[in-house]
């Protein structure tokens, strides 16, 4: 079996008084795609923040690349992806303007074409000259999502991304999250509610008390009545 | 050395795209220098100390404003974050930062001089030369500085009344010497009659560059 | 802090204290310019001494916190500034009350004065920051940051504000600042005022950063019994 990408010992983190998470050990293995399911404030993006090297833990210590994300370096920095609740876009810039940024800073070789073409991908080729500003929520999110995809990352670590997305903008963040994962990506997912992508097996997770936990059957069926849709999981 | 380019070629953009942070330099350099005007009137007959002075007085505030604009630049949409997420290493960012900082402080520091020879009725001559290093090395280690402190004060309460408490003891010495270099390159002496002042700068900015270098990383993160 | 060793080092302080009193009111000879007000010297400069040396210490905390991490360096930082800021306030107050028989003003912009009243400024930034910021270690690596990079400039502080005052000569003349003490008995008073001095702040550190372990310790304790709820499911 592969080295797991993400790996967790014990992790937790305390803000102040208030603790967050605790006692967590999670495993994500390669080409996986994993959910964790919770409501506002129960450390959702506190984790992302932690397995991105943002923040350090208080407590244990996440692996992700067999690498201590205290201690992250810039080669593996290089591999992480992430999308979070703030685009990380410049306002005043143009889309084009933005990605070549970004693909600039990562030492991508062909900055401008790359730019272009990840502005074809997410279907915003005609509006690369744009300001970011002027952009819909739909717009900014898929454009957050090409930032976060534009140098190859092999872990994509997804902040609620569909969070104030109408159908439209969720179906395309859908398929591309689905191109990444065919790529051999990996993605890390967090949300309030599970979601599915066609031909999709995602892990799912629930933050309990601090602790992600696999989401129970029951606990769901109990929840709502809808059963999770049983494929078979990507890895073995 | 290329994502210090982007970086600084990204932050140049966008003072390009909405001139907000030279505008409010020069304008708050001009503000300064007319309240100096007015306060030290009688001095203006007397000219290049006072003047020497008001320069460095708008310089300073000029300064605090702008250097704290060029790191909350980064705040907007948490594009911060984006930065630390990115393989690019803390002392780069810094660096490019810095350079920012410094290129914004030189406008000021221009307009500072500018008006300050015109309000103070001064004779321009072979002093520009001498005046212009002085000016420079007092941007560069304002710049250095401000910058390493700017981060802190975007994160403490009651930030925008921290940065001038924590700059100004700190940038004594190079105000000092500042000030007496430009006094001395304004009456007319030689470069190197103010020779001990541009050693103190020189020597100022050197360990806050260095020391900005080394510290940044401890002030840029996170929680 | 053993408290037992806190009381003999409070003890040890109050004895030679009482010495240096005794030395500095009874035995030293009265100087011959300035009269009984220049026994306020025997203070000032010990002070002086203790502000500066302390303001090393904070700086140091700062760089260990930085470079191991462990809330103790930053306890002992924050104690050392506090107290550090008390001696540093007296040496301005004795200067201020030394000056004014002397020359007759309240203050002087003499090198040395200057260069403590910076430090002072500096000083009153670390502990506005500590005190307007919440207790975070972020805010502890602040506090550090600040510390180190103003140790690192007040030698640069010195040496300029020297040269202003050189190149400007004062209005005043320069105090004398412990040199040209005729008297070898006002060379031994010195020495024991400083001694003195320099146990007082010892004594108060120790209690100042006793104090803050404790409150660090019971912040742990709290975080590690908010956990134990968590994981119970407590409220």
């Amino acid at each position: 079996m592969a080295a797991p990408v993400i790996e967790t010992h014990a992790l937790g983190k305390t803000f102040g008084l208030a603790p967050v998470l605790r006692d967590t050990a999670f495993r994500l293995l390669p080409g996986a795609a994993a959910i964790v399911i919770g409501g506002n404030g129960t450390g959702k993006s506190t984790l992302l923040k932690i397995l991105s090297g943002l923040v350090a833990p208080s407590d244990g210590y996440a692996l992700v690349f067999g690498e201590d994300t205290r201690r992250f370096s810039p080669r593996y920095r290089r591999r992480i992806g992430m999308v979070s609740h703030q685009s990380f876009l410049y306002p005043s810039l143009t889309a084009r303007e933005n990605l070549e940024f970004y693909a600039d800073l990562y030492g991508i070789a062909d900055a401008s074409a790359a730019a272009d073409s990840w502005l074809e991908r997410v279907g915003l080729a005609d509006f690369g000259k744009e300001r970011v500003r002027t952009f819909s929520r739909g717009m900014e999110q898929r454009l957050a999502v090409a930032r976060a995809m534009i140098h190859g990352p092999s872990l994509l670590l997804l902040d609620e991304p569909f969070a104030a997305l109408d159908t439209d903008g969720s179906a395309r963040i859908r398929s591309l999250i689905k191109s990444a994962l065919d790529e051999g990506c990996s993605v890390l997912a967090t949300a309030h509610q599970p979601f599915e992508i066609d031909d999709v097996a995602f892990d799912l997770y629930e933050i309990v008390r601090g602790q992600v936990a696999p989401l129970e059957e029951k606990e769901e069926v109990r929840r709502g009545g809808r059963l999770r849709s049983l494929l078979r999981p990507r890895s073995s | 050395m290329r994502p210090f380019a982007a970086i600084l070629r990204k932050d140049l953009m966008l003072e390009l795209r909405s001139g907000r942070t030279t505008t409010a330099l020069v304008s708050l350099a001009l503000l300064v220098l007319v309240v100096l005007a007015f306060a030290l009137d009688r001095a203006i007959a007397g000219g290049s100390d006072a003047a020497a002075g008001a320069m460095w007085v708008a310089l300073v505030f000029a300064g605090m404003l702008g250097a704290t604009r060029v790191m909350l630049a980064e705040q907007e949409n948490g594009c911060l974050r984006a930065l630390l997420l990115s393989p690019v290493d803390r002392a780069t960012l810094y660096a490019a930062k810095l350079a920012a900082a410094f290129i914004f402080m030189l406008g000021a520091a221009l307009a500072a001089m500018i008006l300050a020879i015109l309000f103070f009725n001064l004779e321009f001559s072979n002093a520009f030369g001498t005046l212009s290093v002085a000016l420079l090395l007092g941007a560069l280690g304002f710049s250095a500085l401000a910058t390493l402190l700017a981060a802190i004060s975007a994160r403490a309460r009651g930030g925008e009344l921290l940065l001038p408490i924590l700059i100004v003891p700190l940038f004594v010495p190079a105000l000092i010497a500042g000030v007496k270099a430009s006094a001395s390159a304004l009456s007319g002496a030689q470069f190197a009659a103010a020779g001990q002042w541009f050693g103190v700068l020189a020597a100022f900015d050197v360990l806050f560059v260095a020391a900005g270098y080394l510290l940044f990383e401890h002030v840029v993160g996170e929680e | 802090m053993a408290k037992p060793l806190q009381n003999a080092l409070g003890g040890l302080t109050l004895v030679v204290m009482l010495i240096a009193l005794y030395l500095v009111f009874m035995w030293v000879p009265t100087e011959i310019d300035q009269g009984i007000v220049q026994r306020i010297f025997y203070f000032h400069v010990p002070c002086a001494w203790v502000a500066f040396a302390s303001f090393g210490l904070v700086a140091i905390a700062g760089i260990f916190y930085l470079w191991l991490g462990g809330q103790i360096w930053d306890d002992l930082g924050y104690a050392a500034a506090e107290v550090g800021m008390l001696f540093c306030t007296l040496v301005l107050i004795t200067g201020s009350l030394w000056a004014k028989p002397i020359w007759g003003t309240w203050w002087t912009w003499d090198s040395r004065l200057t260069t403590t009243f910076v430090l002072w400024l500096m000083y009153g930034g670390y502990l506005m920051l500590r005190a307007m910021a919440d207790d975070s270690p972020q805010i502890a690596r602040y506090g550090a940051v600040i510390g180190i990079v103003a140790a690192l400039d007040v030698p640069v502080v010195i040496i300029s504000v020297r040269l202003w005052r050189t190149i400007h000569p004062a209005v005043l003349v320069t105090r004398q600042g412990g040199h040209g003490l005729e008297d070898m008995r006002m060379v031994v008073t010195l020495l024991v005022s400083l001694a003195a001095f320099t146990l007082l702040f010892a004594w108060l550190l120790m209690l100042r950063f006793s104090e803050l372990r404790m409150r660090s310790r019971l912040n742990a304790a709290a975080r590690e019994i908010a956990i134990a709820r968590l994981r119970v499911g407590a409220a």
